[in-house]
């Protein structure tokens, strides 16, 4: 066969131009082949090649079998590396210095706890070799190792200082080291104070720009410790800013010195005066400097980690970095939006918020289309195509190459973000900073229009059963949240808000607003649904909002949008026909009768939803459009009566009284927190000692109810019969209690303390009501007027007085003396006079009771969405550092002292288990002597022998830890057999058939084993 | 420290991937995709930070948590266009973006040393080189090397430096010789 090598394979897939894929295929096949065959050198190069096609996505670990066998030839410099850890161990300690380095650089690819544990001992010494390129990249891969296995640093660390405070130490060594130590800097700053006076000399030794970066980097974690440190820094930092020629060490020093609080730290003396004044300037330069973007993006990243301490600071420089939110660069727009957000006051608002629209508006959407095709490995991976045109590869890359500039349309994200960032600026701190709620109505109907097309459609709404948010698909509801919370808090615009749902609903504009064919936008439509309901009697054009709801098309909208479609339907219904206080006449009657058909035909497939919300509410408004409809064509008009006939009673009061209460007011979200646990809540109590006992009787209830269920429940269940007796008493035990024992063992209450006289039962009845007379949640059983509706009349004169709603314990919600609470102004803070003149807009805040603000509920939440957020992809774990400290002289020593004595230990052990498999071994045998006894066909073990050479170039590679795996291997099959040897005796004639083809494989894995250690032990000779 | 090195060209073909954790392959393909989709759509004078590509971007959008387990996490993006090539490093933000820009730089000047006059087809016939060049600036994700001689004198050491094949000559491509094999 034609056999390639690397060259050629590279060669032949640029001369494959259009069939790729088939040439790579074909390559792939031949490097199996190649791999499975006896010349080493074809392997290395088949592997080569491998290893080139992975770069393009082709999965190469299948191979890793032949990678092993490649590193284990005696041949060097097959090139290709991967693992076996006693060949990194013996290559460790080769003479040839190439070799120790490719070792170096493979380790922390591959290096895991138990690895790092038993590499620690190579590695350490080659800390000290003569080569300072071997050292330092082993520094290196101990700071890896450290990261899988913390302990590494403590025979390490002290080893790695001493080569840092070494001053003949090579310099680029040092360096390495001070890259390292900044990477574990910022785990255990405290840990590295002490190094503190030696970091100061390399940084005002000044001699290397990229070691003192990471110097200042390293400092800013340890100048929070450290106070003194700041008057120490402050002048070379300060002469470091005036002198330096490089652009990078300048930026890093600003940086320093805001991320290590050297700002707030030398505030007021005169030195610190100037630096701050120094770097802000610095930093303001960055920005307005022409043609460098770069410094633009860093300064503003800056100035983003100065806002939380200096925002006085930042805004003073408003001008320059509001400029950077129309900069051409998206990446310094998302900068700035990041900045812009703190800076936003009640002046500057509109003006922002107007200036990002009309961004949004000018800039075209992506289309989701292109973005999909450049996604070629999200469908089949990146394939090497062969090269377009070889003039431009000989270009050499070092000139930097201008292509035609042309502005690119908008990013989903960067849009959403962009909405996200307008929703924030404006609702922050409950509109604080918001003058002209009209206008902002105005804006976030804009905003729908400017959502990015979600990437999934499908998946759309989804995030509501599986609380996962992709900012892309989601900002929409978002603006429709938005919407909602200004419709809610700000009474005086909710005219305005009404309207604004309603053109947002009304089916006409559905092309204008929403694009076809995506659903871009669409998320709003809850909301806005939900307002309409609820603020139905404000909506400009109350019968287009429920015929554009009800129209068949809305039925194939996502089921959360469709379960709030449902819920306002009625209430737009509701106050359609409550509208006409007047005489109950034909027309009246036809147009409600039309209404209630139309609604009723929307509902009716409704009723089979897929979705249990949609699929419940459909049923119950189904039901009650039904009795509308029936209330509707049954109730004579006047003028079929010939005098004034009044609208039914359901029109004008059941079914508005249905959605008219309370006003639905904001509430914290830690409010329902602060609700007092009453004293005499038990909740350990079961509610039905014989819970269990009436499900089961359901169950078996609803068994003869359904029939289609019995195939299921054939197979499925456990047969009820058996769940019954469990629960089953003797009936005779059931008729001699009383019959209302499950009542009167309380629910809540403990039977001793209930009060059983009936003086104390009105008394508290009494205090009860009185407290609760308020309380839109309560029902109250004597109040028959007021919000106590015709349908809970109804149900009280069929319930009878004796239900006792006392009974019932309702929570209590204190919401101030008469809800003067709820319309609390926010004290509005503004420092600055409106430029315009203000509008006042009244602003609910959040309802809660006592003083804990929400924070604390949102403090815990975040923290604890912290600690669950998934580690990104890519990231190193640096965390098992931090349980470490290497700050103590004495426990450091004792404990590399015990770090060996266990591996000392570990050895042992070690030693140990090959003693134990040896033993194992000599068992096996006489076992399998015994075996032979039998007469077993002769050339079965003989073939297994073959076998067995096969296996042993496999074994090679393996570890002494995978004999001790074997060990217990062969214990348990030593177990087996000797039970079976047991049998055997048992019932040796009958047996003995079968037991032939057993053994033929028994003794071969015996056999096998032994081979293992023999090969094990040469190894150890060698 | 550093995350990830990549390099391709200007149609998304790999010439080197390096990443420093382990990473599944089909991920690693459509990180690269992912990033070669943000940075193509940059215009020239754009700066040389890219946003996070969505595979990368922490899971809270609306709050970026300035807490310390963010240090762990690739939160910065560096790329440099050479002519037919993107460059790009991923690192976490104990890195120095501008620092970052000049480790390009001297990657990309230690192989126009070692290949005179680098191009992408240099790059393309010996990526083992490519690769021998970067670990001997960055090991296990941590700048071992920033001087440019050591970083060349360090791979001349390892072994002679092949250029790509004779016939690959210069002369011989622009004619459009591989059309014809």
């Amino acid at each position: 066969m034609f056999e390639k090598d690397i060259y050629q394979l590279i060669r032949g897939l640029r001369a494959h131009k259009g069939n790729e894929r088939e040439y790579i295929q074909k390559a792939l096949q031949e490097c199996r082949i190649e791999v499975k065959g006896q010349d080493m050198d074809q392997k290395a190069t088949a592997l080569l090649k491998l290893i080139y096609l992975e770069m393009f996505g082709h999965d190469m670990s299948w191979a890793s079998f032949n990678v092993l066998e490649v590193m284990s030839s005696a041949k060097p410099d097959t090139e290709v590396l991967m693992l076996a850890e006693n060949m990194l161990k013996k290559d460790l300690g080769s003479p040839d210095k190439a070799t120790i380095a490719l070792v170096l650089t493979t380790i922390p690819h591959v290096i895991n706890p138990s690895m790092a544990n038993s590499l620690l001992a190579d590695l350490l010494p080659r800390m000290s070799h003569s080569h300072p390129a071997i050292r330092k990249k082993t520094i290196v891969t101990l700071y890896r190792l450290a990261l899988v296995y913390p302990e590494t640093l403590r025979p390490a660390w002290p080893k790695i200082k001493d080569r840092l405070l070494d001053e003949t130490e090579d310099a680029s060594v040092t360096a390495a080291i001070i890259n390292v130590v900044c990477e574990l800097g910022w785990r255990r700053p405290q840990d590295f104070l002490p190094l503190a006076p030696r970091l100061f000399e390399l940084l005002t030794a000044d001699k290397n720009n990229w070691m003192a970066i990471k110097i200042i980097k390293l400092f800013s974690t340890l100048t929070p410790l450290e106070p003194r440190l700041v008057k120490k820094l402050l002048p070379p930092l300060t002469s470091i800013i005036k002198t330096t020629p490089a652009m990078s060490l300048l930026y890093e020093c600003i940086n320093g010195i805001i991320q290590g609080g050297i700002m707030e730290a030398a505030e007021g003396t005169t030195e610190g005066d100037e630096v701050a004044r120094l770097c802000v300037n610095k930093l303001r330069a960055m920005l307005v400097v022409e043609g460098d973007p770069n410094l633009r993006y860093v300064a503003l990243l800056a100035f983003a980690k100065i806002t939380a301490s200096h925002a006085d600071l930042v805004s003073q420089h408003s001008d320059v970095i509001l400029e950077c939110i129309d900069d051409a660069d998206i990446s310094i727009r998302t900068r700035a939006l990041d900045l812009v957000v703190g800076m936003i006051n009640a002046n500057n608002l509109q003006g922002v918020v107007e200036r990002l629209l009309r961004q949004l508006k000018t800039a075209g959407k992506a289309p989701t289309e292109s973005d999909i095709s450049h996604d070629r490995g999200m469908h089949e991976g990146i394939e090497p195509l062969a090269d377009e045109d070889d003039e431009d590869m000989q270009a050499t890359i070092k000139s930097k190459q201008q292509n035609t500039a042309q502005a690119p349309p908008l990013p989903n994200d960067y849009r959403a973000s962009v909405i996200e960032r307008i929703l924030e600026m404006c609702s922050r701190d409950t509109y604080a900073r918001m003058n002209d709620f009209e206008w902002y109505i105005g804006v976030l109907v804009d905003l729908v229009k400017q959502c990015p097309a979600s990437v999934a459609s499908g998946g759309f709404g989804a995030h509501h059963q599986h609380g996962l948010a992709d900012a892309s698909t989601f900002v929409a509801d978002r603006v429709g949240d938005e919407l909602l919370n200004v419709a809610v808090r700000v009474k005086a615009v909710r005219p305005e808000a009404a309207a604004a749902a309603q053109s947002l609903l009304l089916l006409d504009q559905r092309e204008q607003i929403y694009p076809t064919g995506s659903s871009a936008g669409q998320g709003v439509l809850s909301a806005a649904a939900f307002i309409a309901g609820e603020y139905a009697s404000m909506l400009p054009d109350t019968d287009a909002v429920l015929t554009s709801l009800a129209h068949t098309s809305s039925a194939n909208l996502p089921a959360p949008t469709l379960a709030s479609y449902l819920q306002a339907i009625p209430k737009v219904f509701a106050v359609l026909v409550a509208q006409h206080q007047g005489a109950w006449t034909e027309s009246q009657q036809n147009n409600t009768t039309l209404l209630t058909a139309r609604v009723i035909h929307f509902l009716e497939p409704l009723v089979h939803h897929a979705n249990l919300e949609v699929q419940e509410r459909a049923v119950e408004y189904l039901d009650l459009m039904r009795l509308a409809a029936e209330a509707a064509s049954s109730e004579q008009t006047g003028s079929d009566s010939g005098g004034y006939t009044a609208p039914p009673l359901l029109f004008t009061q059941a079914i508005p009284a249905l959605f008219t209460g309370m006003e639905l007011n904001p509430v914290a979200a830690a409010a329902l927190r602060n609700v007092p646990t009453p004293a005499e809540l038990d909740l350990n109590t079961p509610i039905n000692s014989n819970l269990q006992m009436l499900l089961v009787q359901a169950e078996l209830d609803t068994d003869f109810d359904d029939d289609a269920n019995d195939v299921y429940q054939f197979y499925n269940e456990k047969p009820s019969a058996v769940a019954v007796s469990s629960q089953q008493r003797p009936a005779a035990e059931l008729l001699g209690e009383p019959t209302g024992s499950s009542r009167s063992s309380s629910y809540q209450q403990d039977p001793d303390v209930e009060p059983t006289d009936r003086d104390a039962m009105l008394r508290k009845k009494a205090e009860r009501r009185d407290r609760n007379r308020d309380d839109p949640y309560y029902i109250n059983p004597d109040r028959a007027s007021g919000r106590s509706t015709p349908i809970h009349n109804i149900l009280r004169n069929a319930n009878g007085e004796e239900l006792d709603v006392d009974a019932i314990p309702v929570m209590e919600l204190k919401l101030g003396d008469s809800g003067s609470e709820a319309n609390r102004p926010v004290p509005t803070k503004r420092a600055p006079p409106a430029r315009k003149p203000k509008k006042h807009f009244e602003i609910a805040g959040d309802e809660t009771l006592g003083d804990q603000t929400s924070t604390s509920l949102s403090a815990s939440l975040s923290k604890s969405m912290l600690s669950r957020s998934q580690k990104s992809l890519l990231q190193v774990d640096s965390s098992g550092l931090s349980a470490l400290s290497l700050s103590d002289n004495s426990t450091r020593n004792s404990a590399s002292q015990i770090d060996i004595e266990r591996r000392q230990a570990e050895e042992d052990e070690m030693s140990k288990a090959i003693k134990e498999v040896e033993r194992l071994r000599l068992e096996m045998q006489r076992a399998q002597e015994g075996i032979r006894l039998r007469d077993m066909p002769e050339e079965g073990t003989m073939v297994k022998r073959k076998k067995k050479k096969k296996a042993r170039v496999e074994l090679l590679g393996d570890e002494a830890e995978a004999t001790k795996g074997e060990a217990d291997e062969v214990t348990t099959k030593k177990k087996k057999k000797k039970k079976r040897k047991e049998d055997d005796v048992a019932e040796p004639i009958a047996a003995q058939q079968d037991e032939g083809t057993d053994a033929e494989t028994a003794p071969t894995k015996t056999k096998r084993k032994k081979k293992r250690l023999v090969t094990l032990d040469d190894d150890a000779v060698e | 420290m550093i995350n990830a090195v990549l390099v391709f060209n200007n149609n998304g073909q790999p010439r080197l991937t390096k990443f420093y954790t382990q990473l599944d392959t089909s991920v690693q393909q459509r990180l690269l995709s992912e990033i070669f989709t943000l940075v193509a759509a940059r215009p020239p004078s754009s700066c040389n930070f890219l946003p996070l590509p969505p595979l990368l971007a922490p899971a809270s959008s609306s709050s970026t948590p300035s807490s310390q387990e963010s240090n762990d996490a690739p939160s910065l993006v560096t790329y440099r266009h050479y002519a037919t090539l993107y460059f790009i490093v991923i690192s976490t933000s104990t890195e120095s973006p501008l620092a970052l820009l000049d480790l390009i730089q001297v990657y990309v000047e230690a192989l126009d040393r070692l290949f005179e006059n680098v191009c992408e087809l240099d790059l393309i016939f010996n990526f083992e080189t490519l690769h021998a060049v970067l670990a001997e600036m960055i090991v296990g994700g941590v700048v071992v090397e920033t001087g440019l001689d050591k970083v060349v004198e360090g791979v001349r050491s390892q072994g002679r430096v092949a250029k790509r094949p004779v016939n690959e000559s210069r002369g011989g491509l622009s004619q459009g010789i591989w059309a014809g094999r």
